[in-house]
């Protein structure tokens, strides 16, 4: 199809595919009214059955955990794919991937963005992880978490080098600390069943709603999420820098 | 019971978990036999599943979130034999694919292993949940997976334009079916599709309901690669590693027209059962029209890969037409025809990466004579020719026998054409193909008319290529062959159409997964005696067909009257992905404007 035809075509369509959404979308509830039964139960159930805060984290990571499983999954196997499609093949030259745009100098990083990346970079893993350990009690929790704390290798690439945060973030711990996330939320369904409860059955003490240990084994899941999000973003940042800026020495 | 429902989807993916960091440490053998290991245990805790559920049914709630009568808030699987069958049939191809993957390819170490289990967890998943929105998790992480498989050989510039069209529009499909849930939801307030259905049998079905049911079917659709959705397949398939291939044509296809069975009775079915036959016309005729196209197609491709892939689109054509008469038979039919094309098509694909191995090459003109020492390709290619038409006792036929009992009871004489014309003309591709590469027969690219320009084809192994090793020769044959045997037994068909009468009752269903009740037990006509008659004559008119092509140059040069369609055919399936997603635009359309305007 020539471009012509081609945008002819795809507007005539879209513009019956419009009038699908219009007749969808008009059927949906007034705006201010469209409260669901399902969200009323949860918001009834979450503190009292759950001692969880967040109700949005006791669906996630209690009620529908399982579907929170395989979207950990999903980023696991981005993760992988990214690795994969980036990878250097044999016929493809080593080395020398700088910035080649004509008639234009990669400008140095100035004192002030150094100073206030490192500054950040403390704060950032504190933040990070104390996402990641409330997820129970306010939003936030294992993904949330993990990306703030995915940025931290990024603030080092800042006010360092690449070569700098490599030798900081240890790919190879980075690779078995996602690889653990990712296979925990499993083992911790796996040790529901082992004492005697359904895959994934919240069996751990409940503890005092609000507070750090309540949510029984939420805390544990989000954990481990926490650990596959932060690595796995961290390898996806690795596997860019490391083709971008091949390190000339090497 | 507490554990074995969870196992074919948990196995698979703790094992990719390990292995996405053993396979560093380990020499390759270990890393391959790791991963077959957690292959075959998946099968047998699928096979287990289906053992079981042909028994009783079984609904697991995880977390124990167990309706009880009421609101059904947490997720379920609700395993039947359709979705044990599937599962176990999609671990059983992975131990295939990978079995012969294992002297393949030289970068294994690149995650090809983890990938793959990823893949079949998904799978295992998308065939067991009886939650609408899992369904669509393990659809996003089937898709992420094979997009990653597709694009393997990431060294071919073709094989990234292959992926990201496959990328693309089933992103695309993807994108519809979470706004259909969407719509769903906001009408429903559920996600278990016990619970929607139930929530949607009280009132008739208004537009959106209808939309919604158009916008989730036609996302599964993209995946199942009906017409007009089909583009992306043959592009995937031609880019993608011939062992991936067997899964992508196997039974991730086909997975795509699983889900859109499963949603129609599970979801829909109390509410749109009164505009049953024009929803039967609709997909019948999605069906036929891409029976018809798709087997056009694939007997102009010269790409072996490409060629196979085409047939894959044909038969899943004849497949949807079995799911679209809505009918037990129909679902019956298309069911057995998924396994026994899925095992044929395996074979051939494994018999495509064998030539590929030994040749660098699965142009049909490139190797015009040259497998002649490759005994073991060749055998495979002629049995799955055989296979594909139908001829007793195959899987296929099977499945053509019941497909065409049940359009012959509601009325539908003329399927049986169709899917006569399909089964002709992609056997004869088949062997037209295995003639020109084992036999040497037929005209050489000099003498092809209409010139035929070289096509390029990237390596997929490093090793040796003097020898096809027996990890390669033993899963192509044991596929092509199970294929061609798997009706020994009429059982098969009587089970196929009880679990099909099964799957059918959307009352008993919401029943079982919400409120536990025992399971009634429809009972099944016992399915007519199948007649070998239309398998024979398939085989023999395709083999007519491809040996007039081969030797007659008369023929070859009459149906020149066809290669102006056909010129228009192929300028369409152009690789541009903006083409493609202007098609999908317009199917979308197409079947949401006929959903709403038709169904009421």
């Amino acid at each position: 199809m020539t471009r012509r035809i081609r945008l002819k075509f795809f507007l005539v369509s879209a513009a019956a595919l419009a009038l699908c959404f219009f007749w969808g979308y008009a059927g949906l509830p007034a705006f201010g009214h469209g409260s669901s039964i399902y969200a009323d139960i949860v918001n009834a159930i979450s503190v009292p059955q759950r001692h969880i805060t967040d109700a949005v984290t006791a669906v996630n990571f209690d009620i529908r955990g399982f579907d929170t499983l395989g979207e950990e999954f999903i980023l696991f196997t981005s993760v992988l794919g990214v690795i994969l499609l980036m990878r250097r093949t044999k016929d493809e030259p080593a080395g020398d991937h700088e910035d080649k745009a004509p008639g234009r100098k990669v400008p140095p990083v100035s004192d002030a963005v150094r100073v206030i990346a490192l500054l950040l970079l403390a704060p950032t893993i504190v933040f990070g992880w104390y996402i990641v350990v409330h997820g129970q009690v306010t939003p936030g929790g294992g993904f949330q978490g993990g990306v703030i704390l995915s940025s931290a290798p990024l603030l080092l690439y800042l006010c360092g080098s690449y070569p700098k945060v490599r030798g900081a973030a240890a790919p190879r711990l980075i690779e078995i600390a996602e690889a653990l996330g990712a296979a925990g939320y499993i083992v911790i369904g796996g040790a529901c069943v082992a004492l005697g409860g359904m895959f994934l059955e919240n069996l751990l003490p409940l503890g005092k709603a609000g507070t750090l240990t309540s949510g029984g084994m939420v805390p544990f899941i989000n954990l481990g999420v926490g650990l596959e999000v932060s690595g796995g973003f961290t390898l996806i940042l690795l596997v860019y820098l490391e083709e971008l800026m091949e390190e000339k020495e090497s | 019971m507490r554990l074995l429902p969870v196992l074919p989807v948990v196995v698979p993916l703790i094992t990719a978990a390990a292995l996405a960091v053993l396979t560093k440490l380990l020499p390759r053998a270990w890393s391959a036999l790791i991963a077959i290991a957690s292959t075959i245990a998946t099968a047998a805790a699928a096979a287990l599943l289906l053992r079981d559920s042909l028994q009783q049914p079984i609904v697991y709630w995880f977390g124990n979130w167990k309706p009880n009568g009421r609101m059904a808030l947490g997720i379920s699987f609700a395993i039947d034999p359709i979705g044990a069958g599937l599962a176990t049939f999609a671990a059983v191809l992975t131990a295939a694919a990978l079995v012969f993957g294992s002297k393949y390819f030289d970068s294994v170490e690149n995650h090809f292993h983890a990938l793959i289990l990823c893949f079949l967890g998904a799978m295992c998943g998308f065939s067991l949940t009886g939650d609408m929105f899992n369904l669509f998790v393990f659809f996003e992480l089937m898709s992420a997976a094979a997009f990653a498989l597709c694009a393997y050989k990431t060294e071919d510039p073709g094989a990234l334009q292959g992926a990201l069209n496959f990328a693309v529009t089933n992103t695309i499909g993807a994108y519809f079916v979470l706004t259909g849930i969407g719509l769903l939801y906001a009408r429903t307030g559920a996600l278990n599709m016990a619970q929607m259905s139930e929530a949607l049998a009280s009132h008739p079905a208004d537009k959106l309901v209808l939309v919604a049911f158009a916008f989730i079917s036609c996302g599964y659709l993209v995946k199942a690669a009906v017409v007009p959705f089909h583009f992306w397949l043959a592009d995937a398939h031609a880019v993608a590693p011939s062992p991936v291939c067997v899964l992508f044509s196997g039974v991730m296809v086909e997975m795509g027209l699983y889900a859109v069975a499963r949603i129609y009775w599970a979801v829909f079915n109390q509410t749109l059962h009164a505009d049953i036959a024009s929803l039967r016309i609709l997909v019948v005729s999605i069906g036929a029209a891409t029976a018809v196209l798709a087997a056009i197609m694939c007997f102009s491709q010269r790409n072996l890969k490409r060629l196979l892939a085409f047939s894959t689109i044909s038969h899943v054509g004849l497949m949807t037409i079995g799911v679209g008469l809505f009918t037990a038979g129909g679902l019956a039919g298309a069911a057995i025809y998924t396994l026994g094309h899925g095992l044929v098509k395996g074979g051939l694909f494994l018999a495509a990466g064998m030539l590929l191995h030994r040749f660098s090459t699965v142009d049909e003109l490139d190797l015009h004579g040259r497998g002649r020492s490759e005994k073991w390709a060749g055998f495979v290619f002629f049995a799955g020719a055989i296979g594909l038409a139908g001829l007793p006792p195959s899987g296929v036929s099977a499945g053509d026998d019941l497909i065409h009992e049940a359009a012959r009871a509601i009325g539908y004489h003329w399927v049986r054409w169709i899917s006569f014309f399909a089964a002709i003309i992609t056997s004869a591709a088949v062997l037209r193909a295995a003639c020109r590469v084992f036999f040497g027969w037929g005209p050489r690219r000099e003498e092809q008319p209409g010139g035929a320009p070289k096509t390029q084809e990237s390596r997929e192994t490093d090793r040796s290529q003097q020898r096809t090793p027996m990890t390669m020769i033993a899963p192509a044959v044991a596929l092509v062959v199970a294929g061609m045997f798997l009706n020994f037994t009429p059982r098969l068909k009587r089970i196929a159409t009880q679990s099909a009468t099964e799957f059918q009752n959307s009352e008993a269903y919401s029943a079982r997964v919400l409120r536990a009740a025992p399971k009634r037990t429809p009972t099944a006509p016992a399915p007519a005696p199948e007649n070998p008659l239309f398998g024979i004559s398939a085989f023999a008119c395709a083999a007519l067909g491809a040996a007039c092509y081969l030797f007659s140059k008369s023929f070859r040069s009459t149906s020149r009257w066809i290669t102006r369609p056909l010129s228009v055919l192929h300028g369409l399936h152009s690789g541009h992905v903006g083409d493609y997603v202007a098609f999908l635009t317009f199917g979308i359309a197409a079947f949401g404007l006929v959903c709403v305007l038709c169904l009421r």
